[in-house]
């Protein structure tokens, strides 16, 4: 186990590293996921505004729900269908089992549920001698190719029309011409006698509703809608957190699922089922079943569990997979167990095992943007540190995690030894020592220590506003104190400038670092420390601003979550500002007007940081070259960089080379785009974006002096 | 209204033919399955006028009609080329016709043949998805057990090979609807 679990990640990553078409085409799907939804929520009343609905549906329905699943099981009742309540997967495949022997069934078809792959419910239904086919197109391909599913929407996107028209002519056992009408056409009458003449229909179910105790199924295929009504018997596997209140509730995760995974309102077939429906008219004597089985497996636990009940708000669309940096190059047969992506790690640590997800958690770099694009707004980035956290406590930290986590000790020795520091960082031969032993990725570039750091050269500074307009307090973070005290010191004069008085009160560094390795004890001691620093300025009606946007993220976005209810880090979260988001508005307030044509003629691709996403894209730092003549471009993927903080900085395939494929296509646009150099307030993602493009790469203020 | 039904349910594929009357609906019927060379048409949940009238329009093709006898499903709808179903309601917004049923005869005879057809009052199209809520939930009240409601917004579809858009890989590849105009 632990022993031989990263060798064989390794092995993974190494494999999927290698298949460039593979990620090529998973990249595209996701990118297609992304743009669709992008474009759906353009001509979608209230835009994104969704999120917070579903948000608050599912805070409420998890809540209540151990009455509403009993309001459900009645519900349900009152209408005829039989309801069973499994404990466990093996309940609900005893049940399944018993019912097929039962009904002497030999057929069973089945619509797409991963519900029924969480507990592996196919297998032992195969063994008892009964013939399980899944109906839903890309499922029945993996399923006759004997493969997993690689995307959670498009499970059967790595295979192309040759593939599937060659596996269609296996099994049929006739030629079948190589072209995508042609395809369906087979599929139809190879699928056709199997609905007409199934003993038992197997359905998921994506929504349950407590005041009706009905179920809704949705497909685009139309296949449940079958699979529902054919056989005489329907079973259908329910997980208990899908329960929801109300009609309304249920009509809104009916929207938000597609809309988030494909840009869709809602899917083409739709099918609220309630009671078992007959089929034709006549004696009742072969009366049809209907069975729910409410699953439980974890998620009671997973409930009561206050880091984890988030998971259960997920809908199950896909978004966060469509996303998820790493993700887009390992793919969900390395970045998952049954259940892949992002909400993998989470779901997988619920109901297969906190050993089984800390086997690929380490893939997430920790970027955020899982959450950002979520509809229910699930912290997934703070629930993988924390099964990090509770894994590395039974296994242990890796060794080079332990290194990035200690990166702001290490950095005060550099600034204190920066000569030799600097020296030995340069030197090859110690370099290289230094991935073999501590894990450092020989081939960075990495910023040289100052020698007199920001804050011992602060403190020598004299103040140059003489009666200020409002009072600043600034935080440093590691690179602008340890490695660019130039930087931190433009930050402050552009704040004078603009009347601002700035102090630097004593303060930790940020600690991020802590959350993306699972470090969570520390990672909460740092929050609280600097929430107790700082929000006393807060009260006194200072503004906090920090330059780094990793640290900017911590501040305004991690602590209030590290340290629920904690008033200090609230107002420390509402009161930080990214600098150049600040800058504006003091400009703005101030009526000051730059030079405009500072920056004239001059071309810029600006890169936003994945952390600057939620604190406002970047806008302030692109509204404020452009308000001295810049032209600037964003220029994105849609994803990450790949650096992920100090993940790419991490030596090997769980760094480095993940980390320069995951930003390969990003390098390409810019490379590509004609623009003069990079602009990006990131301090980590400068490093990347500078190996990777062999752009020159600056921060907005470095403009200032570089011109 | 802020949103229009045709253009929603033909940008997902479907076709939309707007029609003068019930008798023209079922003129509209007639004509479709002549194209389509039907020798077997099935209708199920429409009002009983409809069906008559549906039925004097095709003399030529066997028309399966409810009751349906539980003996002979679901393998005699599978014979119809074309099915007909009537919908409670449609939503504009979505492009969704809602269609209820309480016996699956209804569900399998929009969904096995390789041409659906909705039949919806036009006075039923409500503008806004999320106003359905009241609608649904008063069908579902009004049956104290079994009822099931289907959204359907367009042919089947899927994108599982190479994500291109294919219609009709299980049900019915080409989904049409059919609006009888409100008495002015
Ligand atoms: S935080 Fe980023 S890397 Fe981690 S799972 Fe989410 S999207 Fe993937
Ligand atoms: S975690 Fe959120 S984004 Fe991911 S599948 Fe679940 S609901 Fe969708």
């Amino acid at each position: 186990m632990a022993t031989d679990r990263y060798p064989r990640l390794y092995h993974k990553i190494e494999a999927a590293l290698q298949d460039r078409t593979k990620s090529d085409l998973l990249r595209g799907c996701m990118k297609r996921g992304r743009d669709t939804r992008a474009a759906a929520l353009e001509a979608l009343p209230g835009g994104a505004s969704f999120r917070d609905d579903v948000r608050a549906a599912k805070e409420r329905c998890i809540e209540n729900l151990p009455r509403l699943k009993q309001q459900f099981i009645e519900r349900a009742r009152q209408r005829g269908a039989i309801v069973h309540e499994a404990a466990t997967g093996a309940e609900a495949i005893a049940y399944c089992l018993d019912l097929a022997r039962r009904r002497g069934a030999r057929t069973i078809a089945k619509s797409k549920s991963l519900t029924t792959e969480e507990i592996d419910l196919n297998h032992p239904l195969i063994e008892a001698g009964v013939e399980v086919v899944e109906t839903d197109l890309g499922e029945l391909i993996i399923q006759l190719a004997g493969e997993k599913p690689f995307h959670l929407v498009f499970p059967s996107i790595h295979k192309m029309a040759p593939d599937v028209a060659e596996i269609f002519s296996r099994v049929t056992g006739t030629e079948v011409p190589n072209d995508i009408p042609a395809i369906m056409k087979v599929v139809r009458q190879y699928l056709r006698p199997i609905f007409l003449n199934a003993d038992i229909g197997l359905t998921g179910a994506n929504v349950g509703i407590a005041e009706t105790g009905g179920i809704c199924i949705e497909t685009n295929e139309g296949n449940a809608r079958l699979v529902s009504s054919l056989g005489s018997c329907h079973i259908c596997l329910i997980g208990m957190e899908k329960i929801v209140e109300t009609v309304e509730d249920a009509l809104l995760m009916i929207l938000a699922h597609p809309v988030s995974a494909s840009g869709q309102l809602p899917t083409n077939y739709v099918t609220w089922m309630h009671g078992r429906s007959p089929l034709g008219e006549g004696p009742t004597g072969d009366d049809r079943e209907s069975h729910i089985i409410i699953l439980d497996n974890g998620r009671s636990a997973m409930r009561d569990d206050p880091e984890m009940r988030e998971a259960l708000y997920c809908i199950r669309c896909g978004a966060c997979m469509n996303i998820c940096p790493t993700y887009g190059v390992v793919g969900g047969h390395t970045f998952g167990h049954i259940y892949p992506g992002p909400m993998g790690i989470c779901w997988t640590a619920g109901v297969h095992g906190l050993e089984v997800a800390g086997d690929f958690a380490q893939l997430c770099i920790s970027c955020g943007l899982c959450k950002e694009i979520c509809p229910a707004q699930i912290n997934m980035p703070q629930m993988i540190a924390e099964i990090k956290h509770r894994d590395a406590a039974a296994t242990g930290h890796l060794l080079v995690n332990r290194v990035m986590m200690g990166a702001d000790r290490a950095a005060r020795l550099g600034s204190a030894t920066a000569p030799l520091a600097n020296l030995a960082l340069a030197s090859r031969p110690i370099r290289q020592l230094l991935e073999k032993t501590i894990g450092l990725a020989a081939e960075r570039r990495l910023p040289p220590f100052a020698f007199s750091t920001f804050m011992n050269r602060f403190a020598k500074r004299v103040s140059r506003v003489a009666t200020p307009r409002r009072t600043v307090v600034f935080f440093v973070d590691v690179y602008a104190n340890h490695n660019n005290p130039d930087l931190g010191l433009a930050a402050v004069d552009a704040l004078e400038a603009l009347g601002c008085a700035v102090i630097v009160p004593n303060q930790d560094v940020s600690g991020y670092p802590y959350i993306a390795y699972g470090g969570m004890d520390q990672a909460r001691r740092i929050a609280r420390s600097n929430s107790d620093k700082l929000a006393p300025w807060v009260r006194k009606g200072y503004e906090v601003v920090a330059i780094e946007p990793t640290a900017t993220y911590a501040l305004a976005v991690s602590y209030p979550n590290l340290l629920r209810g904690d008033e200090n880090a609230r107002l420390l979260a509402d009161h930080t500002h990214e600098l150049f988001e600040f800058l504006i508005e003091q400009e703005d307030e101030t009526g000051f007007h730059p030079p405009a044509d500072l920056f004239a003629g001059r071309r810029f691709g600006f890169h936003c940081a994945c952390h600057q996403r939620p604190l406002g894209g970047g806008s302030g730092a692109i509204k404020w070259l452009r308000r001295r003549g810049a032209q600037v471009e964003l220029i994105e993927t849609g994803t990450c960089c790949g650096m992920g903080g100090t993940f790419g900085l991490k030596g090997g395939l769980l760094g480095y080379d993940l980390s320069r494929a995951v930003g390969q296509p990003l390098f390409d646009l810019f490379v590509n785009s004609g623009v003069e150099a990079i602009v990006t307030e990131s301090s980590v993602c400068s490093i990347q974006l500078a190996e990777g493009t062999a752009m020159k790469v600056y921060h907005p203020l470095e403009l200032l002096t570089l011109r | 209204m802020d949103f229009d039904f045709t253009s929603r349910f033909e940008k997902l594929s479907g076709i939309v033919h707007r029609v003068a009357s019930p008798a023209a609906a079922a003129e509209k019927v007639a004509q479709l399955c002549r194209e389509r060379q039907a020798g077997c048409l099935a209708l199920a949940g429409l009002e009983p006028e409809l069906t008559a009238a549906i039925e004097a329009c095709c003399p030529a093709i066997t028309v399966l009609k409810e009751p349906y006898s539980r003996a002979d499903l679901p393998a005699a709808i599978d014979r119809a080329t074309v099915g007909v179903t009537g919908m409670a309601f449609a939503i504009a917004q979505s492009g969704t016709m809602v269609e209820v049923s309480v016996n699956d005869a209804t569900r399998l005879v929009s969904s096995l043949p390789r041409t659906h057809i909705g039949v919806v009052r036009e006075e039923t199209i409500i503008d806004h998805y999320a106003d359905s809520g009241p609608l649904i939930r008063a069908i579902i009240d009004s049956h104290p057990e079994q009822v099931v409601i289907s959204f359907i917004s367009g042919p089947s579809r899927t994108g599982d090979i190479e994500l291109k858009l294919t219609l009709g890989v299980h049900g019915p590849e080409e989904a049409h609807c059919i609006i009888i105009a409100a008495p002015a």
